[in-house]
């Protein structure tokens, strides 16, 4: 912008500089140091020497969850939930998204504004569970998928996205005398792979997360998801902390905090992962969506 | 479907009917492909609508929604006159104005402040790190913030302990409990806002600022009269989107760092509607409640459109 710089702007920056550095470090720390707990000693813990760093390196912790076996499967189960329920999402998304992207289609605002309603206003969580438990669902993972097999919030990103592909390339195509379907398959999608990248990535990341349908739609034991499992470790250690600080399948010389931390990683670890990679496709996602608010 | 009405403002005023019919027929796969996702918007977002009716009735499962029998506002009466009620409403308010007053301006500060950072690498690595708390489940964010708090181990009294504080029970303690709440909720939100307003600052005008400098604008000036001013359309809408969930505060991030020390600060609408509506199985009083929620919830909402649009800036709608 400008060549000269005073001295009061030249405080301002290096300010700024400091402030985005401090805030930073804040949004990183609680990682590094649940990370750091995962790989410390069980008497380093204890002494509350861990900060930053791990101190007595040593897998301990995951040995004992990978023994235990539970976590594993609670894996296994978010992830059947995490790759199912995103290629319904993404399915259903496209299927609504791409006709009320049709400008000229009759009814399209009618049904646009009963569709956005249902963001506004909604039947709350007793008539919810109580559709689910009429269906017969309770207990399988359809309970997860069919309540939410399109975000609104998403649709409207897609269509956004689908909108503002050039009309000229699919008359082109009508013209050759190619339907809709064909159109949305051939010409469509092809041209929309960062917003369905997007998409696909926020549908993933809530199913990963997903809490509060597993706790109250599942009920056996063996097909709960990863976060549930890992609520469930917590509270045991805390409810085993209070008696007696034994017990809990945990081996000896084993403190609850080195074990729940590193539960805590191994839940968060995966999307932290996939992350940095896709970050660019979650940035423009969200643009695209801000646009159109 | 509903075919009359855009066809009145169309230019086929003269034409017959036909038309119509021949124009939908031409979109014939249009209407196929969305037809499933429209049963399912029935389904699982309608029918619960009208299932809210047993808020007006004595709902057993065994009767259903439609057999059940009637007692019209009885509970109501009973939800407005418990001292329940007056508890987790007037906690979920002050939970939701600590939350939106703390949330709301992190991200737009952040906002401008990266907006000023020129060097590239610096820029893109602040943000980057600043996303990842939100990616999180709240589930591992309740495991961190009460690790990290705890007394006995927590790396927050490790570090007060280096100055001679006597550990904090933090968690235990209602104001402390506030804290810890609305500080994790800034940390795991305020990074990721950033975009939505950064995407708004970039497609400012840059000779506006030329043209402040030039008139000897220092940078307070700038941001105070020109970038702010500029964004405001898109704080009018993040505005009202955080206004419509103020009754309706997110269940997970309460739930999992409530603990019955705190029970009286931090039991809100969505926490009591699971303990007492599904746990204690009392579905048609809780539902009374969740409609009044769904209810405020939606006047908020179309209050702050209508306010915004009276501001001048264009609303949701």
């Amino acid at each position: 912008m400008n060549k000269r710089i005073s001295v009061g702007e030249r405080v301002f920056y290096i300010a700024n500089y400091i402030f985005l550095t401090l805030c930073a470090f804040v949004a990183i720390f609680p990682f590094f140091n649940v990370i750091s707990l995962s790989l410390s000693s069980s008497r380093a813990i204890v002494s509350g020497e861990v900060y930053l760093l791990p101190v007595e390196f040593n897998f301990g912790a995951y040995q004992n969850l990978i023994e235990d076996g539970q976590l594993l499967v609670a894996m296994k189960n978010t992830v059947i939930i995490t790759v199912v329920g995103t290629l319904i999402n993404m399915v259903g998304t496209i299927m609504v998204a791409y006709p009320l992207a049709k400008r000229t289609l009759i009814g399209r605002k009618p049904i646009m504004s009963l569709i956005v309603f249902t963001m506004l206003f909604s039947g709350g969580m007793i008539p919810n569970f109580i559709l689910v438990k009429t269906l017969g669902l309770m207990d399988t993972y359809w309970a997860l998928w069919l309540p939410g097999i399109v975000s609104v919030y998403n649709m409207i990103i897609m269509k956004s996205f689908f909108e503002n592909i050039p009309d000229s390339l699919i008359e082109a195509a009508q013209i050759d005398g190619a339907n809709d379907i064909y159109v949305l398959v051939r010409i469509v999608l092809p041209l929309s792979l960062p917003v369905l990248a997007t998409l696909t990535l926020f549908y993933a990341v809530g199913w990963w997360n997903n809490y509060f349908n597993v706790m109250i739609y599942i009920n056996s034991s063996e097909k709960l998801s990863l976060p549930v499992k890992l609520m469930q470790m917590i509270n045991n250690f805390n409810d085993t902390l209070l008696q007696s600080g034994e017990g809990a399948g945990l081996q000896e010389d084993m403190v609850p905090e080195a074990v729940k931390s590193a539960a805590i990683v191994i839940t968060a670890i995966p999307i932290m992962c996939v992350f940095p990679f896709l970050q660019k496709y979650f940035v423009k996602g969200v643009m695209i969506g801000s646009v159109k608010g | 479907m509903n075919t009359t009405k855009p066809i009145s403002n169309r230019l086929v005023l003269g034409r017959e009917n036909r038309s119509i019919w021949k124009r939908m027929f031409k979109d014939r796969y249009m209407y196929m492909l969305m037809l499933p996702i429209l049963v399912y918007f029935f389904i699982f977002k309608y029918i619960p609508m009208y299932g809210a009716i047993i808020a007006f009735k004595d709902f057993k499962f065994v009767d259903g929604i439609n057999g059940s029998e009637w007692v019209g506002l009885e509970h109501f009466i009973r939800l407005f006159t418990s001292q329940d009620f007056y508890k987790i409403f007037r906690n979920t308010l002050f939970l939701s104005l600590c939350d939106i007053l703390a949330t709301f301006p992190a991200p737009i500060i952040l906002a401008i402040l990266l907006n000023e950072v020129h060097n590239r690498v610096f820029k893109r690595t602040v943000q980057s790190l600043l996303y990842i708390p939100y990616f999180i489940s709240w589930v591992v964010l309740g495991g961190i913030v009460i690790n990290m708090l705890s007394p006995t181990s927590g790396v927050v009294n490790q570090i007060l302990g280096l100055f001679g504080v006597e550990p904090i029970y933090f968690m235990k303690s209602n104001a402390w409990w506030v804290v810890a709440y609305v500080g994790s909720s800034v940390w795991q939100s305020a990074g990721w806002g950033t975009i939505v307003y950064l995407a708004a600052i970039t497609s400012i005008d840059m000779e506006q600022y030329e043209a402040a400098i030039i008139d000897g604008a220092n940078k307070w000036q700038q941001i105070w009269n020109i970038t702010l001013p500029s964004i405001s359309g898109t704080i009018a809408i993040m505005l009202i989107l955080k206004m419509g969930h103020a009754l309706d505060l997110g269940f997970e991030h309460v739930y999992m760092m409530q603990n019955d020390a705190v029970l009286g600060i931090s039991e809100i609408i969505s926490t009591y509607e699971y303990r007492v509506g599904l746990e204690g199985m009392q579905y048609s009083y809780t539902t009374a409640l969740g409609l009044f929620k769904g209810i405020v919830g939606l006047i908020l909402v179309t209050g702050t459109n209508w306010v915004v649009k009276k501001m001048g800036n264009s609303g949701l709608w």
